[in-house]
């Protein structure tokens, strides 16, 4: 048994570390903003066990912003979620256009079109250039938020686009909560 | 020769129905050369499209509440109904 007083020490040592832990984090939280949250895990629209989520990555290529990649657990799918946040909206745009020049490229004979979620939602779906691979990239602004979607799937057996659809509002909506 | 017309008249009377007879016998010959028009045999009727009840991907009647037309597989949504 315990006597009281290493009781009373090892209580003091917890809050001690508890307190040092929880400044610790203020002072990370108010110097960098937390967007490990800010992507919406693709469980939430399946049987919730269906993808495994790789840890984010923050501010992907030195931009501002959370990437975070989820694979299918039978390794035949895989959905990356990449959000970047700018200083104003006009800037989000300019991120975006970039995003869907490079989305270009990785989709052989894409046709881009409109797609409900968010501001300028589009999407473009097709083949890997290599031809081994559907790919759906989905992009969208929120704010001084934009946001890619990729799906790369079997040949076979594209994203559906309610899917994507579904994901991409859930996202946005996540953004704009975030934002608030 | 009165009584050769009378024999003459019994024996019209023993030979008359007997000609009276073929010719009706005549009349039924299997060799009639008459041409007659054969009926139109009735038309077949179209084809009518089977009735198929759609069935799941694999013969079954859907698994796991899938329903007729749908599958259960691992796919974008996780083990879910996808359609065949």
């Amino acid at each position: 048994m315990k006597s009281p007083t290493m009781a009373v020490g090892s209580l003091a040592a917890a809050a001690a570390l508890t307190v040092g832990v929880t400044i610790a984090g203020l002072g990370s939280a108010a110097a960098q903003p937390d967007y490990s949250r800010l992507p919406v895990d693709p469980n939430v629209i399946t049987d919730s066990l269906a993808y495994n989520a790789t840890p984010p990555v923050l501010n992907p290529n030195g931009q501002p912003g959370v990437s975070a990649v989820y694979n299918h657990r039978d390794g035949s799918r895989q959905i990356t979620s990449t959000i970047l946040i700018l200083p104003d909206a006009a800037a989000a745009t300019a991120a975006l256009n970039g995003s869907r020049s490079e989305a270009a490229g990785e989709v052989a004979n894409g046709q881009p079109r409109p797609a409900a979620v968010g501001a300028g939602g589009e999407m473009v779906s097709g083949m890997s250039p290599d031809g081994t691979q559907s790919v759906t990239v989905l992009t969208f602004t929120q704010g001084n938020a934009a946001a890619t979607i990729q799906f790369d799937g079997p040949p076979k057996d594209p994203a559906p686009e309610d899917l994507v659809v579904e994901l991409g509002q859930k996202q946005d909506t996540a953004i704009k909560d975030w934002q608030a | 020769m009165h009584k050769f017309g009378i024999a003459l008249a019994v024996a019209a009377m023993i030979v008359g129905p007997m000609a009276t007879a073929q010719t009706a016998s005549a009349a039924q010959n299997s060799h009639d050369s008459s041409v007659y028009t054969q009926p139109a045999a009735p038309k077949a009727a179209a084809p009518k499209a089977p009735d198929v009840q759609l069935l799941d991907c694999v013969g079954g009647t859907g698994r796991l509440g899938c329903g007729p037309g749908w599958f259960w597989r691992d796919g974008w949504r996780g083990l879910s109904c996808y359609p065949c």
